[in-house]
């Protein structure tokens, strides 16, 4: 169980920045998610973090001491990466007793731990299967077996659902957080998914162009993103420049009551979900038409017009309205997220 | 489809009669006292060729059982400087790799005559010459950029990331080489070997030159029958050359594979 602080991590691949001064404090057997596109550097940063890749410039600290001397075999860091990399010459219970052998563990030790892990990640009965022989979900599960018979002092997946179909990947990712909560050990989950990374983490990191852009609980980063780019990761977001005056939002569309006063000219974040839509107008009511219509199951996607400003909402389809009907939407600005207004 | 499919037949008769014909009027001549042309069958049978090979007087077979063992010898180092060679050039990226690549194929492309006339000359001031380390060390000029070619194809399969995984487990370099990747590696290691095998038993030149007849190897004794035209003696040679290198791949295949069947129970 360790605690894990990145001090200004840098990193130049072929005069190509990828990762900018990155800064993550990840505490005792929590679980933290770098959640970006690909590409934005969050792999890099778990190689860096197993030693597999050396920084340019920062430390790596964990329980408070450097560890970027310290090669990857000793390091106790263990990746589980996308694709699994079980040994394919290897059964599973030796796929498991891999990383203790390698580490000399006497051998009646081994034979015990290797069942524990065995039993742990439920896979009795597998142990003398190779892994061709394996389904994609027990393949995982032996990966992770494997990288937890070793006890590591820091847990690493690298995307480690995105291989998995949808039906699949939700049962693995909440028995991976069981285990997790179970064994409490420090975890740090790679992923592009961003209900993944939600749903699963104690801390969510946000990675774009190589830098961490806001690190907070996942109720924190998705109801208050401290940029722009943070909030367009979770989805298209509806925005509406304005000035706030005396407890009020001034925009093109009208004037609305709001208890925010950070600043003054403002650009107000509207998520899609939280716009209302009625027939009948009610109190501080807009006035709009329905211009497309997109159903998808359980949600419908409408984009409406009101004078020369265009909103996407999201509603679930119990209530449905038609294309070109007249509707009023109403946005309550107390919910609502202003940024300041740079230009 | 059925068309396809007999045209395909067709073909694929032709070319493994190709392939056996030749052996199997090999096989003939070894036995035959005289085969005049245009007969299509040889006159009268005969067993010459055996007996003297058998002959313990000739040591053909002790001549046999030492090419064997010096082409085993190259075969061996050949893999050795292969492995890490092979390694850099499928897995790593580095300048001038592109260039290094068709370097190593140099060996093949140049004739050896014209590097062993240079070598020979540098080896009788070393005293390598008449010597068989000499003989082994000349072997390796042509043997090597098959190895290296075989096993650079099949690292640039493999990759790394099977090695990264058992680092990242705890395994140190020394470790993840010899459980991971040369386990991996066997297939490939495999063929290799077999190719580079062949290309040694059947070296002749580069022998006699550094080996200046004091080294003599199979593929010498098969020689001079050849060229003086003992046509049954030259096939009797010529089937057990072929024998003898079939024999060794298949040694080789059914150690190695038995070798990993039988060592997976070390793993636990």
């Amino acid at each position: 169980m360790s605690q894990i602080q990145l001090k200004n991590i840098s990193k130049h691949f072929e005069g190509k920045q990828v990762l900018k001064d990155i800064n993550l404090f990840v505490k005792e057997g929590e679980m933290v998610s770098l959640l970006g596109p690909s590409g934005c550097g969050k792999t890099t940063t778990l190689k860096i973090l197993a030693g597999l890749i050396e920084p340019d410039c920062g430390d790596i600290l964990i329980n408070g001491d450097s560890v970027l001397n310290i090669p990857v075999e000793r390091r106790g860091v263990v990746i589980v990466f996308q694709d699994y990399l079980l040994f394919p010459h290897m059964t599973v219970e030796e796929n498991v007793a891999f990383g203790l052998k390698m580490a000399k563990v006497k051998k009646s030790k081994r034979i015990k731990r290797v069942r524990d892990m065995i039993d742990l990640v439920q896979l009795n009965g597998h142990e003398k299967k190779y892994p061709r022989e394996l389904s994609g979900g027990q393949r995982q599960r032996v990966a992770i077996a494997r990288a937890l018979a070793i006890e590591p002092r820091v847990l690493l997946l690298d995307e480690p659902f995105s291989n998995l179909d949808t039906r699949l990947r939700e049962t693995m990712r909440e028995f991976v957080c069981q285990i997790q909560k179970k064994l409490g050990i420090t975890t740090i989950l790679v992923t592009h998914d961003k209900e993944e990374a939600l749903m699963t983490s104690d801390q969510v990191a946000i990675m774009l162009g190589g830098e961490i852009k806001q690190f907070g609980s996942p109720a924190e980063i998705y109801e208050r993103p401290v940029s722009t780019i943070v909030a367009d990761f979770f989805g298209e977001k509806n925005y509406i420049k304005g000035e706030i005056k005396d407890r009020f939002f001034i925009c093109d569309v009208g004037k609305f009551k709001t208890d925010f006063n950070g600043f003054s000219k403002v650009k107000a974040m509207v998520r899609p979900e939280e716009i209302e839509i009625s027939a009948r107008d009610g109190e501080n009511g807009i006035l709009g038409i329905i211009k497309s219509k997109t159903y998808a199951g359980e949600r419908v996607y409408y984009t409406i017009k009101t004078g020369n400003m265009e909103w996407k909402c999201i509603l679930s389809s119990q209530k449905t309205f038609n294309v070109d009907e007249k509707v009023f939407i109403k946005i309550d600005f107390n919910k609502v997220v202003f940024f300041k207004d740079e230009e | 489809m059925e068309k396809r499919n007999l045209i395909f037949k067709i073909i694929m008769n032709i070319l493994i009669f190709f392939l056996i014909a030749p052996l199997i009027i090999l096989a003939i001549w070894s036995f035959s006292k005289i085969w005049p042309w245009p007969d299509l069958f040889p006159k009268s049978f005969g067993i010459r060729g055996f007996k003297y090979i058998f002959n313990p007087s000739n040591k053909s077979l002790k001549i046999l059982m030492f090419s064997v063992w010096l082409s085993t010898v190259v075969t061996v180092i050949t893999l050795l400087i292969s492995i890490p060679a092979a390694k850099a050039l499928g897995v790593y990226n580095f300048k001038g790799k592109r260039v290094f690549k068709i370097l190593v194929l140099a060996p093949i492309i140049v004739p050896p005559v014209v590097v062993a006339m240079g070598i020979h000359v540098a080896f009788i001031r070393m005293g390598l010459a008449n010597t068989f380390v000499g003989v082994v060390l000349v072997h390796l000029i042509p043997c090597i950029p098959y190895g290296v070619r075989i096993l650079t194809n099949v690292f640039e399969i493999l990759g790394e990331s099977m090695e990264i995984q058992a680092r990242v487990l705890g395994a140190n370099p020394f470790q993840a080489f010899i459980h991971i990747t040369l386990p991996l590696l066997a297939p490939g290691l495999l063929s290799a070997g077999s190719m580079v095998f062949i290309v040694s038993f059947s070296q002749y030149f580069l022998t006699f030159l550094i080996g200046g007849g004091k080294i003599v190897t199979f593929s010498m004794l098969m020689f001079p029958f050849i060229k003086s035209g003992d046509r049954m003696m030259a096939s009797v040679y010529s089937s057990i050359f072929i024998l003898t290198t079939l024999t060794v791949l298949l040694v080789m295949e059914k150690m190695v594979k038995s070798y990993y069947k039988g060592e997976n129970y070390f793993y636990l």
